[in-house]
Order: C-alpha cells, then sequence, then structure tokens
C-alpha cells in the first residue's frame, strides 16, 4: 500500500457515511434523492416513463416524508415555466420529463440556462414521437446537448441517485441547469439493489445550504451578496431589486453565450473534485466515462447507458475467445469529456459506436459525430482508430449480450460499412396477399340513415333537432370495429359510439393521444373503419382545423369533389388541460369541425394521475389520501364555460345516461360545424378501472353525477343556455356524496373527517347549477 | 437475512433467472416485485426484477422477470429472461396462443396454475420438457380469500428448492402488511398454501423438445410496411378475440324477451349486439340476431341496462356452445383467423393501484 493509499484509506474511514440497502428502480431513487433534498418546489408534467418519479413524492408527501410543493402543470411548456419562475424566486426546484415532454418544453431550457438559473431535471429518455411510442430509446435526451445544460447520463439506478445529489452540488456551485438522464424503463423502472443515505440531514448537509440574497439568514452579508459565490440573487428581493431576463442583442449576447461557455469550462473543472468528495463520502467511484477491457483493447465498442453492463458480459465472452474486445460509456455528455474519452481509446484499432438515436443523415447517432469529432484532436504519434457507426435499439428494442457480441463482430470485419443500422427487418414478402381487408369503406349512403333529422329554423335562430330513438339508432354503421383493447365496462366507445350514432354521412376523426387512441391504434392494426388521424394532445384541435381548411381549400380549387363531411377532434384523459390553448384557438377561430371530450376525470393511459378534471378530494396517483392530504385539493374544471367565452354556435354537455338526448345533440353538433363553425361537447366517461367501481354499474355512476348536478346536462345554442335535463323539477336532485360514495377513488371522502371537503364539494356543485340555472332563465346571461 | 445462499444452478453468465407469464391483473407484477425483494433483502443476494412494460390497460400478457446472482457479483444483464430456470405460468390459457414456454430447457422448473394433475396438464399442454409442478391457485386463492400472485409465490418458493417458506412469508409481511395490515392474515395463508400443495410431476424430467409457440405469421417491416407508419387495413382489430377478457360470466341473450330497444347496443363498449333489419311484431325495424361473442369482454353492462331481461348473466362454462354467437355481420366473407387476446378486465383499484406502480403506465 502506498501512502497516498493509506491516506485515502483512513480518509474513507473517517469520512464515509452510513448507508442503507434500499431495492429501488432509478425512479424511485430519483424520487428519494429529491425527498432527501427536500426541493422547495416540482413543477412537472406526467408522461411515461418518468411519472413515477411525480407519484411516489405525492405518495412520500401524502405521509409526511417531505414538504415539497408538487404542483402539477398543464403541459410539460408550463411546468418549465413553474420551475424557472420557483428557481429566479431563490427556491430550490426539481423536474421530471420524458420524450415529446421534454420536446414540448424544449425552448424553456435555454432560458433557464442562459440566465443561470440552476437546478435539476430528471430524464427517464424515451423515444419520441411519432408514430407514438412509450418505450425507450434516446432520441430525446440528444435535443438537450446544444440548450446549455450540464447533461449526466446515469447506466443504472445506483448512479440516478448519485447524480441527483451530485448534480444539485454542481448545478448550484456553476449556476447552470442539470439534467439527470437515464433510460426509460430499462433503468426508470428496473428495481435494483442499492445504497442511499441513512440520514436525510447527511444529504443536505452535503449540498449545502441555498443562500438566497433576501433571506434574513444572509441579509447580513447582503451586500456582498449580490455578487458572493454562493448567494444567489432573487426576483424575491425587495432591497436588492433585479431585472431577470433583459432584452439584449449585439454585441452584449455573444458575451452572455461566452459566460455560459466559461461556466461549462467550470463544470469540467469542478467535476472531477466532486466526484472525489462523493466518493469519500459514498464510497462510490463517479467519472465522466468509464471503460471495461479497454486499456489494451484493439475493438472498443460505445454505448450509453444500460446497455454498458450487458456488453460487458459480451467482452468476456469475446475475451474468452481471444479477441481483444473492450467497452466505453459516457457518464456527462455536457461538458463532453474529449480528453479523458481520448485517454480510453488510445489504443483502439476500431471503435463501434452503437448510438440509440439517429441524427437522420448525418452519418451517425449524436454519440458518433461527437466521437469522431473528439476523436480528430488525438494527438499525433498513433494512428487514428477507424470508427464505425451503428443505430441500434430504437423504440425500446432489448439488447441482448448477443446483441452486442453481433455488433463486435460487424466491428470486427474488414469491409463493414462505416455506418447502418443494426436490428431492422424486411418484413414477409408479397405483403398483398397475406393481409387481406376484412371490411369494406363506409359509404355515404350506408351512413346516411335518417337516424336523426336537423333543420335550422331561420325565425327562431335554432337548429331542430327530430330523430335519435335507439332502437332506430343501431342501424348505423360502427365506424369503428370491435376488438379495441379497452378495458371491459369502459366509457371511451361507449360514448365514441353514441356520439357517431348521431352524425349522418362521411366523417374524418381525430385523435388526441389518451386511452382512446392507445386502445384503438395499437400497430399493426387499427379499429377505425374511417380516415383517422392522431396528433399528440396539445395539438389535436389545431391539425383537425387544417385537415378542415384544406377540404374547403381543395373544393374550391375543384381538386375534390363536392359533398360534406363532419369533421370531429376527440379528446380526453386530461387532453383538455395540455391542450386547451389550441382548443380555444381553433373554436376562436371558428373552424367547422366539432370537439369532443370524453372527460374520464384523470389521466387514464398513464395510470390515473390527476387531470384538472378530476373530482377535488378524489384520490389519483398524483394526488394520494395520506395523514397530510386528502387527494385532489382544487375543483374540477369547468370546460363547457371556457368554451362559452369563446361564443361557438353550440356547446353541449351529454351523458350515456341519457342517451337519445346525447345522439340529438350530436347530431346538432355536426349540424352546426357544417355550417356555422365550431361545436364543442363533453361526455363524462367512465373509468371502472380508476374511478374503482364495477364495469356493469357504469350507466347508474354517471346517472348519478348527472342527478346530483356534478355533470348538469344542458347546450348553449347560439348564445342561449337550456337545461337538457333538470333534476331538481323532475324530483331526482341527490346530495353529491351518493355519487362520491359509487366510486372507490372518492369513497374515502364520505368518513367524518372530510365533511368539510364535501361539504365545500356540494357547495361549489350548487352555486354553479345555480349559475346555470339562471342562464337558462334569461337569454342575456 | 440469511447468511448467504447458494444459487443451485446458473446460466453461462452466472445469472438464475426466474420469468412469470401472466394476464394483467393476476399480480404477476407484484410477485416478481416480491421475489425481487427477497432476493435483494432476505436471501443476500444481488438482485433484479421489472415486468414486460406496456399499457395500463388490462389483460394483455403481462410478463415478470427475476434475476439473481450473488451478492458480490455485478449484475450486468436488464434484457428479458429467455431461458428461465423457474418458469410460472399463472394463467393456463396462454399456452398455444402465445410462445410462453419458449427457452425451456430440460432443468427448467415450470410452475403452472391449473385445475389439472401434473400428468394430465403435460398431456394436454405437451409439456415435453422440465420439470414440471402444478397447483390450483385460483381455487386456492379463492379458498384463502387471498390472490393468484400470492399463491404463487408460495409455489415459486417450494419449486426453487432453496427458498423456505419463512422468507417467502416475510416478504409477504414486508410488502404487504404495511401498507394492508387487514389482508395479511389471509395472504400468508395463499402462500403457504401455494407452498405446501404444489404438485410435482411423477416423472423426473421431460426431455422431448417442446413445440412451437404460437407466432405471427406475418410481419411488417421496412420493405413492405406502408411508409410513415400508415394503417390501410380499416377495422383490423376485428380479428382480436377478446375471450380471455371475461372473468367467467357471460351475458346470454333470451331472444323471445327482447324487444329490440336498442338500450343493449347504447351501453355496449364492444359493438357486440349484431342488429340486422328484420320483422318485429309484424314490423320492419331494426332486429337483434344475437351477440358476437369475439369481441364481448363480460363487462355485464348490457345485462343492466336490459329492461326485460333478455340478456341475463351466465356462467360461461356452463354454455360451451353459446347460443345465438353471431360474429360480427359486417365482415367481409374472408376467412379471418382470430387472435386471442385481451383485457383481463377491471380488478379493484386496492390491489390494481399496487401493481400499477410496479408497472409503470404509457404516454
Amino acid at each position: 500500500m502506498t501512502r497516498d493509499e493509506a491516506d485515502h484509506g483512513r480518509r474513507m474511514e473517517k469520512k464515509m457515511e452510513e448507508q442503507k440497502v434500499m431495492y429501488d428502480s432509478g425512479n424511485e431513487l430519483a424520487a428519494y434523492a429529491a425527498k432527501q433534498i427536500n426541493y422547495h418546489v416540482m413543477g412537472y408534467y406526467p408522461i411515461t416513463p418518468s411519472t413515477q418519479i411525480a407519484e411516489n413524492l405525492d405518495t412520500m408527501r401524502a405521509e409526511g416524508q417531505h414538504d415539497i410543493l408538487l404542483i402539477a402543470a398543464e403541459g410539460e411548456h408550463s411546468a418549465a415555466g413553474i420551475c424557472y419562475g420557483a428557481s429566479a424566486g431563490g427556491g430550490r426546484v426539481f423536474n421530471a420529463t420524458s420524450a415529446n415532454g421534454l420536446l414540448y418544453a424544449l425552448e424553456q431550457f435555454p432560458v433557464q440556462s442562459g440566465t443561470r438559473m440552476p437546478m435539476v431535471m430528471n430524464i427517464a429518455c424515451r423515444t419520441i414521437s411519432g408514430p407514438l411510442c412509450i418505450k425507450g430509446d434516446h432520441s430525446d435526451v440528444m435535443y438537450m446537448l446544444n440548450t446549455g445544460w450540464i447533461i449526466l447520463f446515469a447506466d443504472e439506478p445506483q448512479k440516478v441517485y448519485d447524480f441527483n445529489l451530485l448534480g444539485l452540488k454542481l448545478a448550484e456551485q456553476v449556476r447552470l441547469p442539470v439534467a439527470v438522464a437515464f433510460d426509460g424503463f430499462f433503468t426508470s423502472h428496473q428495481k435494483r439493489k442499492c445504497l442511499v443515505f441513512s440520514d436525510d440531514a447527511v444529504v443536505q448537509r452535503y449540498i449545502g445550504p441555498k443562500l438566497s440574497s433576501d433571506s434574513p439568514a444572509t441579509s447580513a452579508f447582503a451586500k456582498e451578496c449580490s455578487t458572493g459565490e454562493n448567494c444567489f440573487s432573487s426576483v424575491l428581493d425587495l432591497a436588492h431589486p433585479i431585472s431577470v431576463g433583459s432584452y439584449m442583442n449585439e454585441p452584449d449576447v455573444i458575451n452572455n453565450r461566452y459566460q455560459l461557455h466559461l461556466a461549462m469550462e467550470e463544470a469540467r473543472r469542478k467535476l472531477p473534485d466532486l466526484f472525489a468528495e462523493y466518493e469519500t463520502l459514498s464510497g462510490r467511484k463517479l467519472s465522466f466515462c468509464d471503460g471495461y477491457q479497454a486499456n489494451d483493447a484493439e475493438i472498443l465498442l460505445f454505448v450509453l447507458g444500460s446497455s454498458y453492463y450487458t456488453a460487458m458480459e459480451a467482452v468476456d465472452a469475446l475475451r474468452r475467445e481471444g479477441v481483444k474486445a473492450g467497452v466505453i460509456t459516457l457518464y456527462v455528455l455536457r461538458p463532453f469529456p474529449a480528453m479523458e474519452l481520448r485517454e480510453l481509446c488510445k489504443n483502439a484499432k476500431t471503435i463501434l459506436v452503437a448510438d440509440r438515436q439517429d441524427s437522420y443523415g448525418a452519418g451517425g447517432g449524436n454519440m458518433t459525430l461527437e466521437i469522431r469529432a473528439a476523436l480528430q484532436g488525438q494527438k499525433s504519434g498513433s494512428a487514428a482508430p477507424r470508427i464505425l457507426s451503428r443505430v441500434y435499439g430504437l423504440g425500446g428494442m432489448d439488447f441482448f449480450v448477443e446483441d452486442a457480441i453481433a455488433l463486435f463482430r460487424e466491428g470486427l470485419m474488414e469491409t463493414a460499412a462505416d455506418f447502418d443500422y443494426y436490428g431492422v427487418t424486411s418484413g414477409t414478402a408479397d405483403s398483398g396477399k397475406a393481409q387481406p381487408q376484412y371490411f369494406k369503406p363506409i359509404t355515404e349512403e350506408e351512413s346516411s340513415k335518417g337516424i336523426t333529422t336537423c333543420v335550422f329554423d331561420e325565425a327562431a335562430g335554432k337548429m331542430t333537432v327530430t330523430g335519435g330513438a335507439l332502437k332506430d339508432a343501431t342501424g348505423m354503421p360502427m365506424r369503428i370495429a370491435p376488438g379495441h383493447g379497452a378495458c371491459p365496462g369502459c366509457g371511451i366507445p361507449v360514448n365514441l359510439n353514441l356520439l357517431l350514432k348521431g352524425i349522418e354521412g362521411n366523417v374524418v376523426l381525430l385523435f388526441q393521444t389518451g386511452c382512446g387512441m392507445v386502445v384503438t391504434t395499437g400497430y399493426p392494426k387499427t379499429a377505425f373503419r374511417v380516415p383517422y388521424l392522431h396528433n399528440l394532445f396539445q395539438n389535436g384541435a389545431a391539425t383537425l382545423s387544417g385537415v378542415v381548411e384544406v377540404f374547403h381549400q381543395r373544393q374550391k380549387r375543384g381538386e375534390y369533389p363536392e359533398g360534406q363531411i363532419t369533421f370531429l377532434m376527440v379528446s380526453g384523459d386530461g387532453g383538455m388541460d395540455i391542450g386547451m390553448g389550441s382548443a380555444l384557438g381553433t373554436a376562436l377561430r371558428g373552424h367547422r369541425m366539432i370537439i369532443f371530450e370524453y372527460d374520464n376525470g384523470g389521466y387514464m393511459n398513464t395510470g390515473y394521475q390527476l387531470s384538472y378534471s378530476t373530482p377535488m378530494g378524489a384520490r389519483s396517483s398524483t394526488s394520494h389520501v395520506g395523514k397530510d392530504q386528502y387527494g385532489k385539493s382544487f375543483f374540477h374544471k369547468d370546460t363547457p364555460e371556457l368554451m362559452a367565452a369563446t361564443h361557438i354556435p353550440y356547446i353541449a354537455t351529454v351523458a350515456e345516461s341519457n342517451p337519445s338526448d346525447f345522439i340529438r345533440k350530436a347530431a346538432k353538433a355536426a349540424a352546426y360545424s357544417r355550417e356555422f363553425g365550431t361545436a364543442y361537447l363533453k361526455a363524462l366517461s367512465a373509468c371502472p378501472l380508476n374511478w374503482n367501481d364495477k364495469p356493469d354499474l357504469e350507466r347508474s355512476v354517471i346517472s348519478a353525477a348527472v342527478d346530483c348536478c356534478y355533470f348538469p346536462l344542458y347546450e348553449i345554442e347560439r348564445g342561449i343556455t337550456t337545461l337538457t335535463y333538470d333534476p331538481q323539477s323532475k324530483n331526482k336532485k341527490i346530495p353529491v356524496t351518493e355519487w362520491l360514495g359509487m366510486m372507490g377513488r372518492t369513497k374515502h371522502l364520505l368518513k367524518d373527517e372530510y365533511r368539510s371537503v364535501t361539504e365545500e364539494i356540494q357547495a361549489e356543485i350548487d352555486r354553479r347549477f345555480a349559475r346555470l340555472c339562471a342562464r337558462a332563465e334569461h337569454p342575456l346571461l | 437475512m440469511n447468511e448467504k445462499t447458494t444459487l443451485p444452478v446458473v446460466n453461462e453468465h452466472g445469472y438464475f433467472e426466474i420469468r412469470l407469464e401472466s394476464i394483467g391483473g393476476l399480480g404477476a407484477n407484484l410477485c416478481g416485485k416480491m421475489l425481487g425483494e427477497l432476493g435483494a433483502l432476505l436471501l443476500s443476494l444481488n438482485s433484479l426484477s421489472f415486468s414486460s412494460y406496456g399499457s395500463e390497460k388490462r389483460g394483455s400478457p403481462v410478463k415478470a422477470y427475476i434475476r439473481w446472482c450473488e451478492n458480490e457479483k455485478p449484475l450486468r444483464v436488464n434484457s428479458p429472461v429467455t431461458h428461465p430456470h423457474i418458469l410460472a405460468l399463472f394463467h393456463e390459457g396462454l399456452i398455444g396462443t402465445y410462445p410462453v414456454l419458449d427457452g425451456v430447457s430440460v432443468d427448467t422448473k415450470i410452475i403452472l396454475n391449473t385445475p389439472l394433475s401434473p400428468e394430465d396438464a403435460a398431456e394436454k399442454h405437451h409439456i415435453t420438457m422440465g420439470e414440471l409442478y402444478c397447483l390450483d391457485a385460483l381455487a386456492i386463492a379463492m379458498e384463502c380469500k387471498s390472490r393468484i400472485n400470492m399463491v404463487m409465490l408460495g409455489a415459486i418458493a417450494k419449486a426453487s428448492g432453496f427458498i423456505s417458506l419463512d422468507d417467502a412469508k416475510q416478504i409477504c409481511r414486508d410488502s404487504i402488511g404495511k401498507k394492508y395490515p387487514a389482508l395479511i392474515d389471509a395472504n400468508l395463508t395463499g402462500v403457504e398454501l401455494g407452498y405446501t400443495r404444489l404438485a410435482k410431476a411423477a416423472a423426473e424430467r421431460n426431455v422431448e423438445p417442446l413445440p412451437e409457440g404460437g407466432r405471427e405469421q406475418f410481419v411488417w417491416g421496412y420493405d413492405n410496411a406502408p411508409i410513415g407508419g400508415v394503417n390501410p387495413r380499416i377495422g383490423s382489430t376485428v380479428s382480436n378475440n377478446l375471450s380471455p377478457s371475461r372473468e367467467g360470466y357471460i351475458p346470454l341473450f333470451l331472444p323471445e324477451k327482447c324487444i329490440n330497444c336498442g338500450l343493449c347496443d347504447s351501453t355496449c363498449p364492444d359493438m357486440v349486439f349484431q342488429f340486422a333489419p328484420g320483422i318485429y311484431k309484424g314490423k320492419e325495424c331494426m332486429v337483434n340476431h344475437g351477440v358476437d361473442y369475439y369481441h364481448c369482454k363480460g363487462c355485464l353492462r348490457c345485462v343492466e341496462v336490459c329492461p326485460t331481461n333478455a340478456l341475463v348473466t351466465a356462467l360461461e362454462k356452463d354454455y360451451p356452445e353459446k347460443p345465438h354467437f353471431v360474429p360480427n355481420r359486417h365482415l367481409l366473407p374472408d376467412a379471418i383467423t382470430y387472435q386471442e387476446t385481451g383485457a383481463n378486465s377491471w380488478i379493484t383499484s386496492d390491489s390494481y393501484l399496487d401493481e400499477k406502480r410496479v408497472n409503470g403506465g404509457v404516454v
């Protein structure tokens, strides 16, 4: 043992903190680290596979284990805004996202870094859409490379924990935001044995307090604070007001960016010390990059993330054959550790860089491009290695040891192509014969049954609708085929069928992301027998407005036959939260289409996180019930009223418990949308799985929601409100607790301890219903 | 915590591997998580566990994987288990439909949830490879008011030969006891009965190669798939047979009582009622010709709304030939090959929420 080693040993003995064994996933450990840090605020929006981080924090919060304010934004863009504001106000801030959520928030990230607000965001990496894929690859995180964020990449759950702690410390030292990325599912969901500090205080001591210039604790040295190293200025500092976010052009921007560059270089300098310090505390060695059997390797495989370990098994197998194979990986993508990487590669003759994404047209994914660039700077003297590139493992495709061996073998071939995809399939030949159609397309005649008839009464200024009897409506051909994967008793297909029974003639459908979309279009099958388009759920209404307008444009130019189509946009699962702006914009522009919302009261497609339409008090996976929390803390969103403010010609609420009324309103909405402008329909849609009630009883649950006036049935036709079903006058009105008691998600509210909550809910429902009645009585309201 | 567990057998990379095959709702995810914890926290092993990732929807086939090695050895493989040392089949119906027996070798211990004896089960399902163990986990779970996954946990412990009943019960207490103290006794009984009632086939080992499991014959690839992920096969979900979603009950149609009001059609999420023009009480109208049981998930919404009891709840096993079974009447005449799939249905949220936290979600 050298003297240095002996010193090191003593230090380890002295400073290593007590740790405990946990059996957790990457997501669970990210949440656990956040809980130990006790951030001020987490602004987030649920998206698979990162959602569990917020869910776990909410569970811990309900049990009183931390005091982080968890703010479920209405979309990732807003979540990033919440984080930015909270960090500008001197707080410690946390976020977690994936895939299109990351991209939706993308414009905010350079704002965060350019104005030098530290925070930590976890990225559980997932394939970006479209076609929509929920599984893992690195196509999302690579969009972060140019944002000015430090990017740490964890290849196992343990490092997710470690990087979450070290990352915050680094962020605050160099005043840059830090992204902690890791493989979605492989790392985010796989449970492993790991170590965490036993005492939260150890974590807080390690990171140290965040000193804000406005804090009473720091006011004594507030003067130095404005420039002090460890003290942050804040927009809450009234004594030392600052302006954040100047309007800045040349020649200043380049200097601002140069400062950011210097901060990144500072991070590069500080990281080795931070790694060493963390090793002292934890006993775990962290580094910029790592290699396994890399020193004397002639063929090196580069992989990022969890594949690193799989490749080690391949290396061992190849070494047994006498092949000098090795594997390398990166833990820090920004700042890019070119020097350390060159050291790892110094003896390699061939490096095969396997990217879990592609920078299409560039001849490799981003890691290929960066490694090629880094090795350009190789000191002269050694021959430059041959660098091959393979794109692999997209869309969550598993990476077996055999795959890693196959990649090595490709790299060993003299004739190997510089760039290719690994793992693609050409498909069965002669596809035409093997894939017959099951149905003929539905003709306009077949779907024009006269089940409903709408006539616009010019004098009254109203649409008169007749028909809609259920016994006739059975004759409408199903535009959606059976065999979809909705849960037994699901309300979504029920509502869609009722809606479509009321719409005569041609239809074109657009679904936003949600249960309704996921269960109908799992490739290679589709339930739709009529034209269908999907777009992400912040943008469905706008997308369909584009379809509508090109239809009219092309008809006008004689490129498309005469005739009518009813255009129908279907939203649900919180689509009217994140997609509200798009829906309002579409309504204000007045495109001739229907916006239909099936409101299942939660983000059911991702495992029931709260939506703004979730009833107050309801349990969800981001509004747990525990000693410190009773469920969702605010009232359900009144979307029809928001839509009413756009003054579109027709708005109505519909319920399967009043099926003929539903069909007639659908017919009216279709007639209005074809002739006048945008129509909006909203159905309350049962979700047996997450409402936690019995599938066969769902119609009565919906009926109770209507009868307790939680979901009143009415329409607003050209500004005139009409109650189409009044439980009061029919003597059917019930207290809201009757409805809440029918569902497992709200049953707890009937306990005595929650009486004040149910009273509040009842009062709000009564108030909203009274307003509605007043409007129905007075045409001007 | 045990001193040290010696794994009886490991693969070429040094791992002992377990695969659970199930359909959503039977609790395989939770069982896998508990086995992972058991390895890490009670057996002093290095341990990893995960489930097949996918939709929150009930019923698609679910797999859970557990991989163990000595505590000092790093766990370097995170891909699914292809050659399990223990294969637990939670749902008998998966055999033949899905390739759930893939990777079985002569040393694989197969644990099958079935009312059949090991000998009968081996013959029925052509299980000609590995060491077969059977138990009626559903009956046991019902008997002791536990769940299938707890019974299977006990069975897996027993078959493994190195997991003690005490450890299996301990992990049950650790996982479920804290959250649901009221359910713990029933579940401990479930684990114990799974452990004690597991029956082993008389033959020491089966050694004949297994027949190929069911697989998609046709594959879309970059050469033949329409660009952009476009799907031109309208209504193609119709080829899914969702019968496995049902939980033992069907709506039974009694046409003589039917007044063709259409309420059933208005509440059915699965478009199963085959209305077509016909004559009712001497008048031309839409008439209900029957039920498309290929797509009925057994939710029984229709029974609840039928005003004349023309639709009633019946035990599926009492009607092997379902009366008035009418396939979708709009199908083109070409032969359709149904693919069994689908939701194993809702289960109560208490149990489900647990499941879900393990499984993650979509989108």
